[in-house]
């Protein structure tokens, strides 16, 4: 009788992963006969009180922040990271690689101390992270499945397979073959390979398996002549293999 | 029950029509009203199976890296029933399959096509399989082998009989061979004009070339696997391997599955559905509680191996592996089958291929670094060897005096000196071969076999009283356990030597043997045939050393060397005082020539020296007739 309580938090991110939401479109207006969306800034306003089901977007970057989380956290019985910033610190990671100082600086010519943050951290750096929905952006049909899992009682599955799988299933021909080097062997599938669909290669955004083989994949790297400092560079990208700063 | 249909099955002969391209793109348009016609045409840059809505882009002749038909005979997200929450939960059965003609599949896949039917159709059919099956014809065509495939090992490069179908290219067109009453029965309806057509004859078998073979018959691949379980080599493979499942989810003759249930976005329905899974995948072999039965790539990949090539083969004489080259074209990691399986079978199969036949026979050089004379008929010689031995006291070597021949001399030095490298031999000139060792001196080379024989088991002498009784030469063979006890003397109790000779100048390493009595480490006595020379030695044989002897034979092991008539006398005298039958051991010596238990020259009654001794606890010869009068 009673529909679970949901909310839609977000941070320091592009509100990307709450958008494939909204994407949804016609399958969302479906969801809404089984949920209450109670908070969704970028949708209604007005909010609080408790929650089933927090998803959580951004990474957390200031005081304030971190406060915010704290209170989410509180509110709510589960709390999910919604998207590699959330998950691992995804691209925003990329900021620990100056000073704060020198990153604004860099973006805004001058260095802007009210402007400057801590380094961005995933969610699990601070709170207790109950599930997550990993992508940059998240899949919608992710969402969906992972959602309806916690509606069931059962706790989410995401494919313990890499990138790998998808491709073969589509037939898509393999980017080593035209000898660019794909991180999809130790991403997490999920996806359904979108980005080599559209004739890129993949960049680990959905963050690594959880037992991915990385002698074997190191040396396939270095056969196709990658340094050791160019394979940590592409993990670099989405802070793979990053897990929530743990 | 109808004879007649019966008669029909029986005499289904195949026929060859000639056929034009044309002629196929009009049968593929007829087929399309009443199938979904399925075909390898070009999407998106790439050749692939799929639905054929223009017949003039079907292409007939494609490279054999496109994906298998598994996908239609046994889909991924295959629908097995749907089911309605709410209340009772209600079944609903799937519908009927979808009638479909796969237009283009290579030899390798129509046989991987009959590995699935032998698999699935195996105990309870699977009905969804059977059903695809029943629904589906099947239209083989030609193709060229490329660098990864190896059909031509496996016996699939060729195929009778499994299609509906077959379009052989020849130069003007096609011919088409009719496989089964239904491809017969499809050429009528759809194309009467080549049905009606006179009849061609067969074509000759067309030879094809693949540059990879396996290196042994395919009959020879489940034996062979059946002796390599534990080798490295699958440790191997399992450092390379992703375990990203592209060798099973491209492997035409591959279904394992998992069963999972997918619910409708209203939560009030939803279907079971399979999918593909793969033995290479975490999860596969995961149990409730979290243990995993096959845990690492290297497990995984042997599995894939043997299912394909010994388990499958041994239920169904059919290889499951059809050749067709896809899991190793696609590896990232390139884990190829037939290199994997011919470097097993050259390892393997062959093991003495490195060495040459006689390799056991052949002896390594050693330098003569000594040569001391230790009598007058007896010397020891130092000898350097190249590579080091690893050896019991009481175990021989087979000296080799080239032109002269081969012969065993007990090794008199211990295994604690030297490393290994530098054995102790003394040799009596009784021979031709040992009188020419004679005249060797430092510098010389002979050659060494061995070691051979089984020692002294040391650990059946530390903690307890150790009575040596030497006799003439059997002092050497005693020698080496003796050293072998001084380098660990504080490890063992009283030791006593008991050593009878011919006379004051036969008696070998006196001096030594002197020296240690002097030193407190033994407790040496002599005795000789011949009385004369500067000692005052008792005269006699060993027995009347045991005279006034104080000996607690309880927990003493003893060790007699000497010739053979010495143990007549010396056995029962033993026994006697109370020693354990186990705890005497005896040094039987006979003619040992190969060393390694076949010339057959060394036997008494059952047993072979060289292999069981030449040492020996009494109670291992009690029962031999020919070894020693009791």
């Amino acid at each position: 009788m009673n529909k679970p309580r949901i909310g839609f938090f977000d941070f320091t991110g592009c509100e990307g992963c709450q958008l494939t939401v909204l994407n949804l479109e016609e399958q969302f207006l479906e969801l809404l006969e089984l949920v209450e969306i109670v908070e969704f800034r970028e949708l209604l306003s007005g909010g609080g009180g408790e929650l089933a089901i927090a998803f959580v977007e951004g990474s957390i970057t200031t005081d304030e922040q971190a406060c915010r989380l704290r209170t989410i956290r509180a509110r709510t019985r589960t709390l999910v990271a919604l998207g590699a910033c959330a998950d691992t610190a995804g691209v925003n990671a990329l900021a620990g690689l100056r000073t704060p100082a020198e990153l604004c600086a860099e973006v805004y010519a001058s260095d802007a101390p009210h402007l400057q943050t801590h380094p961005p951290q995933a969610l699990a750096a601070l709170v207790g992270v109950d599930h997550r929905i990993p992508g940059c952006p998240i899949d919608g049909r992710e969402f969906l499945g992972v959602l309806q899992a916690l509606l069931m009682g059962r706790p989410p599955e995401l494919p313990s397979f890499s990138l790998c799988v998808e491709c073969k299933l589509a037939e898509l021909p393999c980017s080593f073959e035209s000898g660019t080097v794909c991180l999809g062997p130790v991403t997490r599938a999920g996806c359904d390979a979108l980005c080599i669909r559209g004739g890129d290669r993949c960049r680990g955004c959905r963050g690594l398996i959880d037992n991915p083989r990385s002698g074997p994949y190191h040396r396939i790297l270095e056969e196709n002549g990658l340094s050791a400092e160019e394979i940590l560079r592409e993990f670099r990208t989405f802070n793979v293999p990053g897990k929530g700063g743990r | 029950m109808d004879r007649a249909a019966v008669r029909t099955e029986e005499a289904f002969v195949t026929t060859w029509r000639s056929i034009s391209r044309a002629e196929i793109e009009l049968l593929v348009r007829s087929l399309n009203n009443a199938y979904e016609v399925v075909g390898v045409q070009e999407r998106q840059g790439r050749l692939t199976l799929d639905r054929v809505d223009d017949p003039a882009a079907l292409r007939l002749e494609f490279p054999p890296h496109v994906h298998s038909p598994k996908k239609f005979l046994f889909p991924n997200w295959e629908k097995l029933f749907r089911f309605r929450l709410g209340g009772r939960v209600l079944l609903e059965p799937e519908k009927a399959a979808l009638p479909r003609v796969i237009f283009g599949m290579h030899p390798c896949d129509i046989h991987a096509v009959r590995v699935l039917d032998d698999c699935l159709f195996e105990g309870e059919a699977d009905s969804a399989y059977r059903a695809k099956r029943e629904a589906t014809l099947l239209v083989g065509v030609d193709c060229v082998p490329d660098e990864h495939c190896f059909c031509t090992s496996m016996g699939t490069d060729r195929v009778a009989d499994g299609f509906d179908l077959f379009l052989h290219r020849v130069e003007n067109g096609y011919l088409v061979q009719s496989g089964s009453p239904r491809g017969k029965a499809l050429l009528t309806r759809h194309a009467p004009q080549v049905a009606a057509r006179p009849a061609e004859s067969p074509l000759p078998l067309q030879l094809k070339q693949c540059a990879i073979t396996l290196q042994f018959p395919v009959e020879s691949l489940a034996p062979l696997l059946g002796g390599v379980y534990d080798h490295p080599m699958w440790k191997q493979i399992g450092e390379r391997c992703l375990g990203c499942g592209a060798c099973t989810l491209l492997c035409p003759s591959c279904y394992c599955f998992n069963v999972q249930d997918r619910l409708d976005l209203n939560l009030e329905g939803g279907e079971r559905v399979r999918t593909w899974d793969s033995c290479q995948f975490d999860q596969f072999t995961k149990v409730a509680g979290g243990a995993d039965f096959r845990a690492n790539q290297a497990d995984r990949q042997r599995h894939r191996f043997f299912r394909k090539y010994k388990y499958l083969w041994e239920k169904h004489q059919r290889t499951a592996c059809v050749g067709c080259g896809r899991c190793s074209r696609e590896c990232l990691a390139r884990i190829e089958p037939a290199t994997v399986l011919n470097d097993l079978f050259t390892e393997r199969a062959l093991p003495e291929l490195a060495s040459a036949p006689g390799a056991e026979y052949q002896p390594q050089l050693a330098e003569i670094v000594g040569a001391q004379p230790l009598t007058a008929g007896e010397k020891l010689f130092r000898l350097h060897l190249p590579q080091p031995v690893a050896f019991q006291p009481g175990t021989f070597m087979e000296v080799s005096v080239f032109g002269l021949g081969e012969a065993p001399i007990t090794i008199a030095s211990a295994p604690e000196s030297a490393g290994g490298s530098d054995l102790e031999l003394v040799v009596r000139a009784a021979g031709n071969l040992t009188r020419a060792l004679h005249r060797l001196k430092a510098g010389d080379m002979v050659g060494v076999r061995g070691p051979f024989g089984c020692g002294f088991p040391l650990e059946e002498f530390v903690g307890r009283d150790v009575l040596l009784v030497a006799g003439g030469m059997g002092m050497i063979t005693l020698r080496s356990l003796l050293l072998s006890i001084l380098a660990r003397r504080e490890e063992f109790g009283r030791v006593l030597l008991l050593y009878g000779g011919r006379d004051q100048d036969a008696l070998l390493f006196r001096d030594d043997l002197l020296a240690w009595h002097r030193g407190g480490l033994l407790d040496c006595r002599f005795v000789v045939n011949a009385p004369g020379g500067d000692w005052p030695l008792p005269v006699g044989d060993v027995t009347r050393l045991f005279c006034d002897l104080e000996l607690a034979p309880q927990r003493t092991t003893a060790a007699v060397s000497g010739p053979p008539a010495m143990y007549r006398f010396i056995n029962p005298l033993l026994l006697r005082l109370g020693f354990e039958e186990e705890r005497v051991f005896l040094n039987l010596e006979r003619h040992m020539k190969c060393g390694l238990g076949k010339c057959g020259k060394c036997q008494i009654n059952d047993i072979c020296v060289c292999q069981c001794g030449p040492i020996f606890p009494y109670s291992r010869v009690r029962h031999l007739r020919e070894a020693i009068e009791r």
